[in-house]
């Protein structure tokens, strides 16, 4: 995608249903010589539905414009699990994002009730706020998981495989969902760790484009 | 630039109760318990990413313009005008946001029963209506932020001052926590507020008219800390 590209999607999944989304490859986001790259995404699950959201990586270039929008809405008992991984720059060819804007706006609705929100934004100089040891101290690969419901079982399991992360892992639990936040030194180091953590919260290995 | 440091100081025009009672409320002596949270800063002084007063510093400025402070002062802005307008809409929309809007279980607990305990508090002292409606909705989470700013709207507290001090004494209780942690010395710490006073003057500015597409965080490190916490070892603080 390139700057003034407008991309949406939006999936419903019925009643019962059950559904594995995921892409062929890495979507790469190109630099903008103005205009925003836009992106929306909105995702339905009926009662008892399960939605598996599992695209591959989102690959920023340098001078990169992306404003994300994802809308996630709930029946109260379906069923969610939900990752995000964007990588700064393509760091397996040491290219750096020096500039530009990422904005990425996520609502989580179970039935009327908003129970997670998260806006990151991103934007000038990107590589030096990386820099930053709140932000990513030099990382430049991170990833969002949620699971809903997410209970502490969910997030104990993630923890006790601490070893096998390459990167950093945090998992949390709270109002009947689990957060998990992904910061890696690299696209690779952080495909690996995504795998790991999802290869514990599914009871289904990940998707076979995941392994290519 | 004297001039206009003092120029900034006067604005809103302060009555002698407004900055009574700002000064009260947003004291570390007004017991909503707020020296028991280091908002993941404890798991950050363990995992050595805060060392020193320089890396404390960092990690602060970091949060206060790129995380929980910033958008801490857009929500209280929006509550502040939704209560001084009597828009329960928007006072709902405010409070849902917020309370959806957090990284972490112990950053939930962190603002949520500082917001409560806000709320009984200064009903049971400094009643307004305001808070009064808000002691009302028992079920439904009040964040920090939410509940300071409805404070100092049913108080008609003008908003920019009152916002710039709810972001200082955060940022106050931030650097409290680091000088018990780090440890730091008692003057290291008063430095280090000088230091970040532009930064919070600055940040208190920006969220006092900006909107929720305005929300932004980039502190994922930070996130990670305060999940991370909640496994700690040996700990002081409960966030």
């Amino acid at each position: 995608m390139a700057g003034g590209d407008n991309y949406q999607i939006r999936i419903e999944v019925g009643r019962g249903a059950n559904l594995t989304v995921t892409t062929a490859a890495a979507e790469k986001v190109y630099r903008s010589l103005g205009p925003d790259t836009e992106v929306g995404v909105k995702l339905e699950i009926a009662e008892g539905g399960t939605l598996a959201w599992l695209p591959q990586e989102t690959i920023l270039f340098n001078r990169v414009q992306l404003c994300r929008s994802i809308d996630i809405q709930l029946a109260p008992n379906a069923n969610l699990l939900f990752a995000e991984a964007v990588i700064f720059g393509r760091s397996a060819m040491g290219e750096k994002l020096r500039e530009g804007k990422f904005v990425d706006r996520w609502r989580v609705k179970v039935g009327a009730d908003l129970v997670f929100a998260e806006n990151v934004r991103l934007t000038g100089a990107i590589a030096r706020s990386l820099s930053e040891s709140a932000v990513a101290k030099d990382a430049v690969a991170i990833a969002s998981v949620l699971m809903i419901p997410g209970r502490q079982d969910d997030i104990a399991a993630i923890r006790a495989k601490a070893a096998n992360f390459s990167g950093e892992v945090g998992a949390s639990a709270w109002n009947g969902l689990a957060a998990m936040r992904f910061v890696a030194p690299s696209g690779a180091a952080l495909h690996r760790d995504l795998i790991t953590a999802l290869a514990v919260l599914r009871a289904a290995p990940p998707p076979r484009l995941w392994l290519n | 630039m004297c001039g206009k440091e003092r120029a900034e100081c006067v604005d809103g025009s302060l009555t002698s109760n407004a900055l009574y009672r700002l000064m009260v409320w947003l004291s570390p002596a007004y017991p909503v318990g707020a020296f028991a949270y280091s908002s993941g800063i404890e798991w950050a002084v363990e995992a050595g990413d805060i060392t020193s007063a320089g890396t404390l510093r960092v990690w602060l400025e970091s949060m206060l313009t790129m995380g929980a402070g910033l958008n801490d002062g857009i929500f209280f802005a929006h509550m502040h005008r939704a209560m001084t307008r009597d828009d329960a809409v928007a006072a709902k929309e405010t409070m849902d946001l917020s309370a959806a809007l957090v990284a972490s279980r112990e950053r939930y607990e962190e603002t949520t029963r500082l917001g409560r305990a806000f709320i009984e508090v200064t009903q049971a002292a400094w009643p307004c209506r305001a808070l009064g409606k808000l002691q009302k909705v028992a079920n439904r989470a009040i964040t920090y932020p939410v509940a300071v700013g409805a404070a100092c709207a049913g108080h008609a507290l003008p908003l920019v001052p009152a916002l710039h001090a709810f972001l200082a004494a955060v940022v106050a209780n931030w650097v409290s926590a680091g000088v018990r942690l780090v440890p730091l010395g008692h003057t290291d710490g008063q430095r280090l507020l000088r230091s970040l006073e532009r930064a919070v003057s600055a940040t208190a500015q920006r969220a006092s008219d900006a909107s929720f597409d305005d929300l932004g965080n980039a502190c994922f490190r930070a996130d990670l800390a305060s999940m991370k916490h909640e496994t700690q070892y040996t700990r002081l603080f409960r966030s």
